[in-house]
């Protein structure tokens, strides 16, 4: 068994393909990492310093208001009176950022103020320009809210909330969305090995070579299934370095370990078995992703499912349910390893359909 | 070998592929595969009921008061404890937030900060469920926001790129527009939507947001009556279900691309092929026969899902590069694979760069021109009943279309004995494939050739590398953009001749390795331009653009450019053989970075 194992690991060593593997996943990372430092730095202008301190051009079309006041308070716009259709023409010519037509709508009238915005189409600066507007706006409505209160008939529970404003913050997504699927991607790397290191050796036709050494098929998979298993600590661990020397602290690493080695288990046995039952490549690694994709969406369905355990074990919250959960994936480890035991020595030494 | 003859051969290789795969498949997977299907439906019907519950009591909330728990019971990130309020404040540590009285304590962590962010959030979508059930409703929301779009005369891609035109920080006067001012009607004031209509349509929005929009405020609730908004909704919206349903395109296909992937390593196990190979059939006609099913397949299963959403057959379009692209990538990767291992392993990477390019620029769809990149953006833009134009169309497939043509003609050229059936070391198989492209009696022309190939495949790495980049602070994606756009360049002008110096060092005097220079140089500025001047006009005229294309106006400057870094690596080499390679191309990125700086950021200064 340490025999199989140790060929099948030099053979990885020798076509450097892990390295693909690892390289993978630091792509995913990275690319993800960009899109969420894009995205919010496109939505949240704040944090381009870029267009910080920047006063955008706005034309206001109507009488006197509180909205101008706010407009101008806010310390991001320079504000012209102006009649719209010639601020509608500059704003054509990008000579404004955007039009405000303002109704002569009373505070406490019966209808809503209906403001006219508008804005250039398609366009990078005007999206930005917009989200600014929108803060302005949400004080204007605020304000309005207020004047009419007394109309409402359902009065909320009110809140109040610190005064610090929350920066962005990437949080959720790194701990509750990033480290679990990155820690997931070992599993499902092994998993895919061993249905190919199983259906190799039948469809090269050398499993008869090796079953011809005092090995037992047992023992044959076995050794495979423990090539794969090792790899999994060996991924997971350079997860948590790289991500721990980018000052991402990530707590109850043990803990972790634990839980990320037991799905995966579950995974390569799985795994295992498909490629014992079709003994062909294209076969097995289809319905197994398949299976896999039907496991997943069932597991996530269920709070506590080990991702989720993972999410909650690397922020540091306490009293998780992780050793019962721990203790019952291992439970399905060992039917699994005592299924694939059994059927390994039932099995033939043919692909089917040769 | 007249045109029908080959079709012919095509044809009954083509019926051959299917007999096998349906050989392979039959014994037991097809009833599994069904049934794994039927599974598959109703786990995403669970999980869709039940939402995934991968965040699950992630922030931990203290309140004194059931009725503030109620509000955000029904987020499961919170786990929500009430007691009183003393009990609360002498275990405040234990809590990521606190709620005494009405007021909100926060710790002041990181998780503390977040789960505020979450809270407000909350909130904000509690006040709302309360406020659309208001009789008055216009007291509950006062302010509607019309949104109207003016289309500007003006390039509108010099600000693309997140350059501002209209800051004129000093005048104190409103703007005169230069042109004759046109006809715009006065808004009317009142509202064209019943109150009725629009309480329906707040409720709607007001349903919790998908979990992708846990991430982020950006994305803003789209807004059910058009232009016609809440201050709320004025965020440009995320065309997430139109992007889940390009998933569902794509994600067949892969299956499709694995299954050819395979059929073309099985040819390759026990020199299986080697029956193939002698017959009179010929490398191109075994190729398409071979593509063929998978081609019809993915076609078929593509239509199937665009009959079933009942979306207009005209998104099948811009799938058909995509489609022809993972199959030439699958037979390329199913010829140098070694092992199944290295199959999977390679296959995964392809897929998930592949998804990578083609997936996240349609995030962008509604917001920026550069999603155009990726072909998927205009099947978003198709859901969503947004016609495109024929240079849009251009623009997004070329690239799929050449590259794609260019590896079915590297497949074919390697189509033989020797290639198929070498178990040399991946690198040294792809070194290969190139040497077999290139003849050692033209070495000019193939050198032209091959370089002039390989500029599709720049493009699209440094399109990927734009996506990639375009999203940072703008500093810092310039710089990034022009020293990786840089480094591509250079490899890519690298291939041709560094191919060519370690296959016969001894044929390649010093003189011929500036002649060489001076044709990789030449051949890459011809594809270049010529690449450009059809399709990439969209790009070129941003500043993003121009750091990669370089301007499209003088040609000596470049020329002098591609040939300077090439000479730099092919003397290296040259001079050192094969140690001299990274050297080399760490030079020839530095002199290019620094001449990209020069023009680029002069000219923006």
């Amino acid at each position: 068994m340490a025999l199989i194992m140790k060929k099948d690991l030099r053979g990885l060593g020798r076509e450097r393909t892990i390295m693909l593997a690892i390289l993978l996943q630091l792509f995913v990372a990275l690319f993800s990492s960009f899109l969420m430092v894009g995205l919010t730095s496109m939505y949240d202008p704040s944090s381009l310093a870029r267009f910080s301190g920047v006063k955008y051009q706005v034309a206001y079309v109507g009488g006197p208001s509180d909205l101008e006041g706010l407009l101008a308070k806010s310390g991001q716009f320079r504000v012209y009176p102006m009649d719209l259709p010639t601020a509608v023409t500059a704003l054509g010519e990008r000579k404004l950022s955007a039009v405000i037509h303002v109704p002569p709508t009373l505070k406490d009238a019966k209808d809503p103020v209906k403001i006219t915005l508008y804005s250039i189409q398609n366009d990078i600066q005007s999206t930005i320009v917009n989200v600014k507007l929108k803060e302005v706006f949400l004080d204007y409505e605020e304000e309005l809210r207020r004047v009419r209160s007394e109309r409402l008939d359902l009065l909320p529970v009110s809140l109040e909330f610190p005064a610090s404003r929350p920066g962005p913050g990437f949080y959720e997504f790194i701990y509750g969305l990033l480290i679990p699927l990155l820690l997931f991607m070992p599993a499902i790397i092994s998993a895919a090995l061993i249905i190919d290191l199983i259906t190799e050796e039948f469809q090269h036709h050398t499993i008869e070579t090796l079953l011809s050494t005092p090995m037992t098929m047992a023992e044959v998979v076995w050794g495979k299934i423990a090539a794969c298993i090792v790899l999994v600590p060996l991924q997971t661990g350079t997860w948590l370095l790289l991500l721990t020397l980018n000052r991402i602290p990530i707590a109850n690493i043990p803990q972790i370990l634990a839980q990320v080695l037991s799905f995966s288990l579950v995974l390569v046995l799985i795994g295992a078995l498909t490629a014992l039952y079709y003994r062909e490549r294209t076969a097995a690694q289809f319905i197994f992703s398949t299976a896999v994709v039907v496991l997943m969406l069932a597991v996530l369905a269920f709070p506590n499912n080990p991702l989720n355990l993972i999410a909650l074990l690397s922020t540091g919250s306490a009293g998780i349910p992780h050793w019962s959960v721990l203790g019952g994936t291992l439970l399905l480890c060992g039917g699994l390893g005592v299924l694939t035991h059994l059927y390994s020595g039932r099995v033939s030494t043919r692909v089917p359909g040769e | 070998m007249n045109v029908l003859q080959f079709l012919s051969r095509i044809g009954t290789l083509a019926r051959w592929e299917v007999k096998r795969a349906f050989g392979v498949m039959g014994k037991g997977m097809l009833p599994m595969a069904f049934v794994l299907f039927v599974l598959l439906v109703a786990a995403t019907g669970f999980a869709a009921e039940r939402g995934l519950h991968l965040q699950d009591g992630i922030y931990s909330l203290g309140a004194d008061d059931a009725v503030v728990g109620d509000i955000f019971s029904g987020d499961e990130r919170f786990s929500i404890s009430i007691g009183d309020e003393r009990a609360l404040f002498r275990e405040r540590a234990a809590y990521d937030i606190i709620i005494i009285g009405g007021q909100v304590y926060v710790q002041d962590t990181e998780r503390g900060r977040s789960a505020l962010k979450t809270l407000e959030r909350d909130y904000q979508q509690y006040l709302d469920s309360v406020y659309s059930l208001q009789q008055d409703l216009f007291a509950a929301y006062p302010l509607w926001i019309d949104l109207q779009e003016v289309k500007s005369e003006l390039d509108f891609s010099a600000t693309q790129s997140g350059m501002q035109i209209s800051i004129a920080p000093s005048s104190t006067a409103p703007p005169v527009p230069e042109g004759p001012v046109g006809e715009v009607p006065v808004p009317e004031p009142g509202v064209a939507f019943s109150t009725e209509e629009l309480r329906q349509g707040l409720i709607a929005s007001s349903e919790p947001q998908s979990q992708l929009a846990r991430y982020s405020d950006l994305v803003g609730p789209e807004s059910p009556f058009g232009s016609f908004k809440t201050p709320s909704q004025l965020s440009p919206p995320l065309p997430f279900d139109s992007i889940l349903l390009v998933f569902l395109f794509i994600f067949p296909l892969y299956f499709m691309s694995q299954f050819s992937m395979m059929s073309i390593m099985q040819e390759r196990l026990e020199r299986r092929g080697e029956v193939l190979l002698s017959t009179p059939a010929g490398a191109p006609a075994i190729i398409f026969g071979k593509a063929l099913p998978y081609f019809v397949g993915m076609l078929a299963i593509s239509a199937g899902i665009a009959l079933w959403l009942s979306a207009p057959l005209v998104i099948l379009l811009p799938l058909l590069p995509v489609i022809l692209f993972f199959l030439a990538n699958a037979l390329i990767i199913g010829m140098v694979a070694r092992s199944f291992k290295e199959l999977s392993f390679i296959s995964i990477f392809f897929s998930t760069v592949a998804t990578s390019y083609l997936f996240f620029p349609s995030i962008f769809a509604n917001v920026h021109v550069i999603s155009l990149v990726s072909p998927l953006t205009l099947i978003v833009l198709s859901l969503q009943g947004e016609p495109y134009t024929i240079s849009q169309y251009f623009f997004s497939t070329s690239l799929f279309f050449l590259t794609s043509a260019v590896l079915f003609y590297v497949g074919i050229a390697n189509f033989r004995e020797e290639r198929l059936f070498s178990q040399a070391g991946i690198f040294y198989r792809v070194r290969e494939f190139i040497s077999t492209s290139l003849s050692s009696r033209h070495p000019w022309a193939s050198l032209f050739g091959v370089n002039a190939l390989l500029v599709p495949f720049v493009f699209m790495v440094q399109m990927l590398l734009l996506v990639l980049f375009f999203n940072l602070p703008m500093p810092l994606s310039l710089v990034l953009l022009i020293v990786s756009a840089a480094f591509v360049e250079e490899i890519a002008k690298s291939v041709g001749i560094c191919t060519f110096l370690l296959d016969t060092p001894s044929r390649w005097s010093w003189a011929m390795v500036i002649v060489g220079s001076a044709v990789t140089a030449a051949a890459f500025l011809f594809a270049e331009k010529l690449l450009l001047l059809v399709t990439m006009a969209q790009v070129t005229e941003s500043v993003f653009g121009s750091i990669l294309f370089l301007s499209t106006g003088a040609l000596v400057f470049p020329f002098l450019l591609h040939f300077t870094g090439v000479l730099c690596v092919a003397g290296l080499v040259r001079h050192k053989g094969s140690a001299g390679y990274i050297p080399g191309i760490l030079i020839a990125t530095l002199v290019h970075s620094l001449y990209n700086a020069y023009f680029i950021l002069g000219w923006l200064s």
